[in-house]
Parts: structure tokens; sequence; C-alpha cells
């Protein structure tokens, strides 16, 4: 079975910061696969490499079978790579439903009537039913993760890329947050979701990434992977065990701390 | 019209899809009863008072236009005064081949539409700065190659030929009523592209390029579009120009002042919206009539309104207005609708 995403020996650096080096690794249809590391390891960036919204230095990226390196993020997306932003970038002007019929109608290529079903889907999945026609700007920061979330699903993607959506949320909204991604994959459409709290990914993920240094310190099934030395070792100062047990990785993501809206 | 029809597509037993919260036959109706009186004017108001509208007209259609390309598309532009002057030129060209000016109107702005796609081969791989200047040199560059031709005044310019025999009052009616047909057809054309399939990928734009780039929008193409549209509204404009003028001059068409004027009215009106050049124009038009004889007083104080709106009103005029008041008065949006059609829209607006 041919993979539905692949990178071939990837390169990106940012100056002296090496977000991957010579870095292959390929993810199957319906796959849900984890990644942690630390602040700054570059696991936004490897999304962006993934999207389109970076180039890379060298190397390829390939999903559904095509080089897709030189495509666009417009043209990725209506092949099926939907993604969310760490920083939520909502289009502040518009209504939340509008912000979906956007992602219904150019990443999915629904015409009118069935990209108001797609947008109401992904409204209804995500929980946001109520919150239709609330102009983005006025959301807080959760909720504009949550729109994020629903506007890359109503793209109709076959791979979701999510970035830290679950930060922030108590452990309810986190399990409810589990339940959703449980079901968008059940739905057949592949998952790499970056987080720091780890008890979301094992929650779900069958495979984890520890990405530290522009490569894989750690690949494989989670509980094997949290155990090994190397990536305890990117962690010093937090404990893992205790991570997998119910904590996060990173108590605060500093990033995250800095850009509630005001 | 098919626009004044607000139609409601029923999506699930739960759900119902409007086009915007107003009654859009309202916007319909409104923009009618605007148009037939103004188009009244040359019946009941001086030739002074048709002349100074017959500039706001063109004012407003290039600020609708430099809006559609700065507000929405990203696209800031300091050389639309390239499609001003050709459309000018074209008019005139048009003219000197036997066509009346009026009916060579149209034709000359389609015209300048097929010559911005080569254009936009030029300066689309810029971007900001570097695109702004790009347009800048191609309309200085527009200008000088057509002052080479001999035959169209070279550097001086022509009158435009075609009104003889005609009455004057009647010249400067049919020129009012053009300039009005040009800029109605500018504002609809406007109104039209932006509540459709393409409104809703330059709005997203305009919010947020690259989430719009990742959720599938074809930016590249939406630019092209809006680029072409823009040529073809300011060469419409350069031709009323023309007209109004009753001669073709390089300088005068070709002048970056153009561009001053749109980018003033948009910015003052607020970017990004289809009522801030409305406003826009509308204080420009009174400023200008107030001050023009004290002329750098003139300049000074269109400069510190500018400043104070930007520092005070950062999204326009209109800015201030929809802040208040919740209002459009061309509604654009979508509205998800609850219940069996008729449940009232939840709404935090209110
Ligand atoms: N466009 C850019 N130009 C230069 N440097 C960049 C750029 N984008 C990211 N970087 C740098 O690359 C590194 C990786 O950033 P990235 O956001 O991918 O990390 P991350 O693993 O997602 O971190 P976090 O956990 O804080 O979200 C950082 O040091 C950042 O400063
Ligand atoms: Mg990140």
């Amino acid at each position: 079975m041919t993979s539905l995403l692949e990178l071939e020996h990837v390169t990106k650096r940012f100056g002296r910061v090496v977000i991957a080096e010579d870095l292959s690794f390929a993810v199957g249809a319906g796959d849900v696969v984890g990644i942690v590391g630390p602040n700054g390891a570059g696991k936004t960036s490897l999304f962006g490499l993934i999207s389109g919204d970076l180039a890379p230095d060298a190397g390829q990226v390939r999903f559904a079978g095509r080089n897709v390196t030189r495509l666009d993020p417009a043209d990725r997306c209506r092949l099926g790579v939907g993604r969310t932003y760490q920083v939520p970038r909502p289009f502040a002007d518009m209504t939340v439903f509008e912000n979906l019929l956007v992602a219904a109608q150019q990443g999915a290529g629904l015409r009118r009537r069935a990209s108001y079903a797609a947008a109401v889907a992904a409204l209804e999945r995500t929980g946001m039913s109520s919150q239709g026609n609330v102009p983005a700007e006025r959301l807080g920061l959760l909720q504009r993760k949550r729109l994020e979330l629903a506007r890359a699903l109503a793209t109709q993607p076959t791979l979701l890329l999510l970035d830290e959506v679950a930060g922030g949320l108590t452990d309810p909204e986190v399990a409810q947050l589990v339940e959703i991604v449980r079901g968008v994959n059940a739905d057949g459409i592949a998952v790499i979701w970056i987080e720091h709290v780890v008890r979301a990914l094992t929650a779900v993920v069958s495979r984890l990434i520890c990405l530290a240094g522009g490569t894989f310190v750690g690949d494989g099934e989670p509980t094997a992977v949290l155990a090994e030395p190397a990536v305890r070792e990117v962690f010093l100062g937090t404990d893992v065990t205790a991570a997998l047990a119910g904590g996060t990785l990173e108590t605060t993501s500093a990033a995250d701390a800095e850009r509630e809206p005001s | 019209m098919s626009l004044a029809t607000d139609t409601s597509v029923p999506i699930s037993a739960d759900f119902h899809v409007t086009r915007s919260r107003q009654n859009v036959a309202w916007t319909g109706l409104g923009a009618l009863v605007v148009v037939v009186v103004l188009a009244l004017f040359p019946y009941i108001v001086y030739s002074g008072t048709t002349a100074i509208l017959v500039q706001a007209f063109i004012v407003l259609t290039l600020a609708s236009m430099w809006n559609l390309m700065a507000g929405y598309a990203g696209l800031v532009s300091v050389g639309q005064q390239g499609f001003v002057g050709l459309g000018a030129y074209f008019v005139l060209i048009l003219a000197l081949h036997g066509l009346s000016p009026f009916a060579a109107l149209p034709v000359a702005a389609i015209g300048c539409g097929v010559v911005a796609l080569p254009l936009w081969w030029l300066v689309s791989r810029l971007r900001s700065g570097y695109f702004a200047i790009a347009t800048w040199v191609l309309a200085a560059a527009i200008m000088l190659f057509i002052e080479r031709f001999q035959s169209l005044g070279g550097g001086t310019g022509l009158p435009l030929p075609g009104f003889t025999g005609m009455n004057p009052t009647l010249i400067t009616a049919y020129t009012y009523w053009v300039g009005l047909a040009v800029t109605a057809a500018a504002m609809l054309a406007v109104y039209v592209l932006l509540r459709g399939r393409l409104g809703l990928v330059l709005t997203a734009v305009r919010d947020d390029e690259v989430a719009a780039r990742s959720s599938g929008a074809r930016v590249g193409l939406a630019r092209l579009i809006v680029f072409v549209v823009a040529g073809i509204g300011c060469a419409a404009a350069g031709g009323v120009l023309a007209i109004s003028q009753l001669q073709v001059q390089p300088t005068a068409v070709f002048s970056v002042q153009w561009t001053a004027e749109m980018a003033f009215a948009t910015i003052i009106g607020g970017l990004g919206t289809i009522e801030g050049p409305i406003i826009g124009t509308a204080v420009y038009m009174v400023l200008q009539q107030t001050l023009a004889s004290y002329n750098a007083w003139y300049l000074i104080i269109l400069g510190l309104v500018a400043i104070v709106v930007a520092l005070f009103a950062r999204r326009g005029l209109w800015g201030l207005v929809d802040e208040r008041l919740h209002l459009r008065l061309f509604p654009v949006g979508y509205w998800l609708r609850t219940g069996a059609g008729n449940g009232r829209p939840r709404s935090l607006r209110n």
C-alpha cells in the first residue's frame, strides 16, 4: 500500500535553526500520528512544509502519490491537506459560517448548496452550531482554535494537520476534542496532531513522533517513545512518565500565553 | 432583478441559509431610486452642478476600483492612472476613426481590460511596495509610449472630435448621464463580484491571505480578475474624463493625482467595504469644492484629514458608522438560520 503523505530527504533551515535535516517519513491513509517536541523544535514549520506554506531547501514532499513540493497551499488543500494554525488565523470580519464556506467552496470545491451543508456539518461536528453567525473577531482564543478545526474539516481533507488545538482546554473539553478527532479518523481521514498535552495524544494516536534538532529522536508506539532515553533527554526537567499519566510535557506553552486575544 | 430577491436555501430540517440578514430588495430599491433621482438632475440643476457631479462620478468609480484592489485583493497600486489615461486615449482613437465618443467608451473600457492581461503578467510576481512601484513605472511608461504618436497629438494631446454640431446643453447632459451610467455600472459590478463565489474568496484574502490560501483559495486567480476589472473600471472613468473635458492631454489623464484621489477617498471612507468609497468620495468632493481656491491649504487640509482619520478611525468613516449601527447598505454576507426558516437569527450583533 502506498502512503498518503511522504517526506523524502527533506531539509529545511532558518539560518542556524535546523527544522528538518534529511528527514524522511511516511503517513498512511487513516493513520493518526502524534508529534511532540520542545518549543521551537520546528513542529509547526514541519506542518508548513506539508501544507505548502514553507518550501523545503532540499528534498521532496509527496501527497496522494503526487510530488507536491512545488504546489502552493491552495492546490495542496484541494488535494486533501487540511491544516489548522497554532496561532489561529480566522477571517476576522466574516462570520464563523462564512469562514467555513470559504473552506467548503474553495478547499472542497463544493457548489453553493453542497457548501452550505458541508459548513453546517463542520459546525455540528465541532460543537459550534450555535455560533454560525458570530463574527469570528468576537471569538475567544479557545473558540478560535475550534474554528481552525472546523475550517480545516470544511475543506474535506484526507489528511488533517492539527497544531496544538488542545492547549488551554479543561479535562472534559480535551476528552470532547479527542472524541471529535476519533470521529474524524473513523471517516478515514488521516490525522497528524502536534500537541503538548500528551494525554490528549496518547488517547488517540497509534504512533508518536518526537521532533528535536531537525530529526526524529523517537518514532513509534507512544508508550515506548515516551520511555526512550533520547526523548527523556529532550524533555529534561519535565517528567515524561508523569506526562504520560496525564500531565503536559511543557506546563505552559510560552507561545500560547502571549497570544491571548485582547 | 435576481439580486434583489432573497432566496433561502434549506439545508436540512434544522438549518436555512439566506443571503444576508437584511432584505436585499431594499438595497436594490434604494439604489434604483438614487440613480433615477440623479438621472433627473440635468433637468433641475445648473450645468455647473452637473459638472461637479461628473467629477464625483469619476472619483467614485476610481475609488471603488482601488478599493477592490487594495481593500480586498491586497494590491496597492500607484499606477491606476495608467488605465485612466489609456481609457481616455482609446476613446480618442476610436473618435478619430469616426465613432461617437459615447459609443467609444464601453469599447475602450473593454479594450483596456484586454491590455490589463499582459500588464498583469509583468507585475503579478511582485508584492506590496514593489508592486506599487512597478505599477507606477508602468503607468509612466505607457504615457511616454503614447506621447510618441504624433497622430495622437504627441506630448500636448488633441481635442476630442465627434461633438461638432451638437447642442452644448445636450453635450453636458449626455456627459452627465454617461458618467452616472459608468458609476452605477461600476458599483453594480463591485457588488455582484463581492456577493458571488469570488467575493467570498476576496473577503477571506482581505482578512487573512495565508489562511485563505491554505483553505484552498486560489489567490492569484482572484487577483488577476480584480486587476482586470479595476483596469476596465478605471479606463471607463478615463473615458468619462476625456468626454467631460472635450480633450485628451497626456499629463492630465496620466496624472498620478488620480491615484492619490482614489486612494484618499477609499481610505477616508473605509478600506475593504463597498460603502467606504461612497462616503470617502463625498468627503473628498466637499473638501475639494470648499478649499479649491486656497491651493496649498487644500493639500494641507487633505493631508490633515487623512491623518486624523488614520489615527481615530482606523477603518475609515464607514467603520465608525458600522461600529455603531451594524449597517450594511450593500449586504454580501450569508446568514445561517435555525428552525424551519422563520426562526429568529441568533446573533451577537444586537
Ligand atoms: N519564517 C521563519 N523565519 C525564520 N525563523 C523561523 C521562521 N519560522 C519559524 N522560525 C524558527 O524556527 C524554529 C521553529 O519554529 P516552530 O514554530 O516551527 O517550532 P515549534 O516546534 O512549532 O514550536 P512551539 O512548540 O513553540 O510551537 C523557531 O526557532 C523559530 O524561531
Ligand atoms: Mg508550533
